[in-house]
């Protein structure tokens, strides 16, 4: 029932809002006053002589404050129902006179308290709509500050849970490499003692060269752990191209002395943003890759030069070429076909997935192909910074 | 030679530490190894070792604080830094606070061998050169004239800009040790030089090294330290 009530009052003032501000208010008070015309005409015609109209139209007053808004026409309607009480409600009957005694003071004492009342009526309303704009503030600020705590709580989970992937991946490298480092080192210790008989010296070499690529393994893993799920920013820092794959070179030839690589520079200055480590290892990476499985360890080059806004390097061999599964999976960006994970090719599958891991991180491009004359070139480029973003 | 020289190695694993002290054994070096912080200051006050090799992550205390209180002490002493792949800054760290070199985790003997000479002949040369001044370096067939001004290359000169050749000078009076890329612009520019860029170096660098023909892969006088600095070759 009341819920019905308060649907209808809801009804009624959404309707009476309707209604613009002028008009609304001007009818407001016209009715009203006219209300209290014909009260005050009943009761005076059934009571006769002194009368309540003042009651009637003060009450008129309060009323019309109430549903106007501002100060105006609660004081115009208390000045109208003090000159109809004046000229219908008192001797003379129909006309304005000021002449009986006492009436100017009872005039202006009902004009004073429908001023009063009006004032007061007009700052409760004020007071109302500030509290409901009040409680609308504070609910708002209520929801936000709920929200952001929900976003902040994400936030710290997400990088909680990168600072301890992190930490795993300093751990497991550090504990890899320590060991491995050693036993590489210890055995470079015994290849070189007089000591060692020759047919042992092979087995020690074996070893050596076993704990290498698993130095570089690891190298490998523990980057395409950090580039792959993509949590962890790549680092980067303008570098010199040339010194980077200078230094990648460096590295390669102190794993294979034996094997000759050409470093073919560009005269452009090549001076891009990448994480140094990681581009170096794709180098590393490109340059073993075709020393191990080209079949061609005497004429590799690697090359760097310009190509409109990228900073390319390309490797190439003149080796036996690319065979149409790697050349496919590369084109596809897909990762390397099961059949080179076999023991010929250890290594070669990951470490293409790495290259393209990391270049792809770069928003660079990557790319194989067999040359015309011979060999297998793998190309890969950098944006540069004049590059449109 | 007339006698050995000593080595402190202050390395935590011992694996490590064994096989560096067998490999310097080998090589005509005395070695006395430490497996803590305390420990190496310790041996250090009690030996007097001609070279310190730091392990950068001990257990007990921080390497960089070891470093800190040899480097406070009248008694010059080549350092070498070891360090892992990964953690440049602290590298860069390292080598402005006074070490004289560093090697990357994982490195081979021959790297540390390499490392530990340079050091060692750079230290040799400042005792003998008591602080003066060298007028010309010779580094392979590259002379560098500070006198005169001039960098002479298998006897042709080569003209570098004013810049250019103060970064050589800087290089060859500091032959043998990595000097980092804030160190060189300091020199170079002034303390506000680089302002957080070095991109100006690294190009200087870039046209020394066209000048001098240099390749990068087959450094001949100037090795790049990748994301560190550079240093010149001194043999």
């Amino acid at each position: 029932m009341s819920q019905r009530f308060k649907n209808l009052y809801h009804w009624l003032n959404i309707q009476f809002h309707r209604i613009p501000a002028i008009p609304r208010n001007f009818g407001v008070m016209a009715l009203f006053l006219c209300c209290a015309y014909w009260i005050s005409s009943i009761l005076i015609s059934h009571t006769g002589g002194e009368n309540n109209s003042a009651l009637v139209f003060v009450l008129a007053v309060v009323l019309i404050s109430l549903l106007t808004s501002g100060y105006f026409y609660g004081v115009a309607a208390s000045i109208i129902g003090a000159l109809f009480i004046n000229i219908y409600f008192m001797e003379p009957y129909d006309a304005f006179s000021l002449s009986r005694t006492g009436y100017p003071v009872a005039m202006l004492s009902m004009v004073v308290i429908s001023c009063v009342v009006c004032a007061l009526t007009a700052r409760v309303k004020k007071q109302a709509i500030e509290a409901v704009h009040r409680e609308k503030k504070t609910r708002a600020l209520y929801e936000q500050n709920e929200k952001l705590n929900a976003e902040k709580a994400a936030i710290q989970l997400e990088s909680e849970r990168a600072a301890i992937r992190e930490n795993i991946l300093r751990a497991v490298s550090h504990d890899l490499r320590t060991p491995l480092t050693s036993i590489s080192g210890t055995v470079s210790v015994l290849l070189e003692s007089p000591e060692i008989s020759p047919k042992n010296l092979t087995m020690l070499s074996d070893i050596k060269q076993d704990a290498d690529s698993l130095i570089v393994m690891v190298e490998n893993l523990l980057s395409v752990t950090r580039v792959q799920d993509g949590t962890m920013p790549l680092k980067m820092r303008e570098e010199m191209l040339e010194e980077v794959a200078g230094d990648a070179l460096l590295t390669t030839r102190r794993r294979f002395p034996d094997c000759h690589v050409e470093l073919d520079l560009s005269e452009d200055i090549l001076y891009l943003p990448m994480d140094p480590l990681l581009v170096k290892q794709v180098i590393v990476n490109l340059l073993e890759n075709a020393i191990r499985h080209s079949g061609d360890t005497e004429h590799i080059t690697l090359r760097l030069y310009r190509q409109e806004d990228w900073a390319v390097a390309e490797v190439r061999d003149r080796g036996r070429g690319l065979s149409s599964e790697v050349y496919q999976a590369v084109k596809a960006g897909q990762p390397m076909p099961r059949s080179l994970s076999g023991d010929s090719t250890r290594g070669m599958g990951i470490g293409l997935s790495v290259c393209q891991n990391i270049i792809k991180a770069h928003g660079g491009f990557f790319t194989a192909e067999n040359h015309t004359e011979g060999g297998a070139v793998f190309r890969f480029g950098l944006p540069t910074e004049d590059q449109p973003a | 030679m007339n006698e050995k020289q000593t080595i402190l190695i202050i390395e935590d694993e011992r694996s490590i530490s064994n096989f560096i002290s067998r490999a310097l054994n080998a090589n005509d070096y005395r070695t006395i190894p430490a497996y803590t912080g305390k420990e190496g200051l310790s041996l250090f006050f009690s030996h007097g070792p001609d070279l310190v090799l730091l392990d950068l992550g001990l257990p007990d205390m921080d390497g960089l604080e070891i470093l800190a209180q040899l480097r406070g002490l009248p008694r010059e002493v080549p350092i070498i830094i070891i360090s892992a792949r990964d953690r440049e800054a602290e590298k860069v760290r390292a080598l402005d606070m006074g070490a004289d070199d560093y090697v990357v985790k994982p490195f081979g003997v021959s790297e540390v061998l390499a490392r530990i000479r340079s050091a060692l002949r750079r230290a040799e040369r400042l005792k003998l050169s008591q602080g003066i001044q060298r007028d010309s370096y010779q580094i392979k067939d590259l002379t560098i004239d500070l006198a005169k001004h001039q960098v002479l290359l298998a006897g042709e000169e080569v003209h570098f800009t004013q810049n250019e050749f103060k970064i050589i000078e800087l290089l060859a009076i500091h032959a043998g040790k990595v000097l980092t890329y804030d160190f060189i612009l300091e020199h170079i520019w002034g303390p506000y030089g680089g302002s957080g860029s070095n991109q100006i170096l690294r190009v200087n660098m870039a046209n020394i090294r066209r000048k001098l023909k240099e390749n990068p892969s087959e450094p001949k006088y100037i090795h790049t330290e990748l994301g560190i600095g550079y240093r010149m070759l001194d043999d």
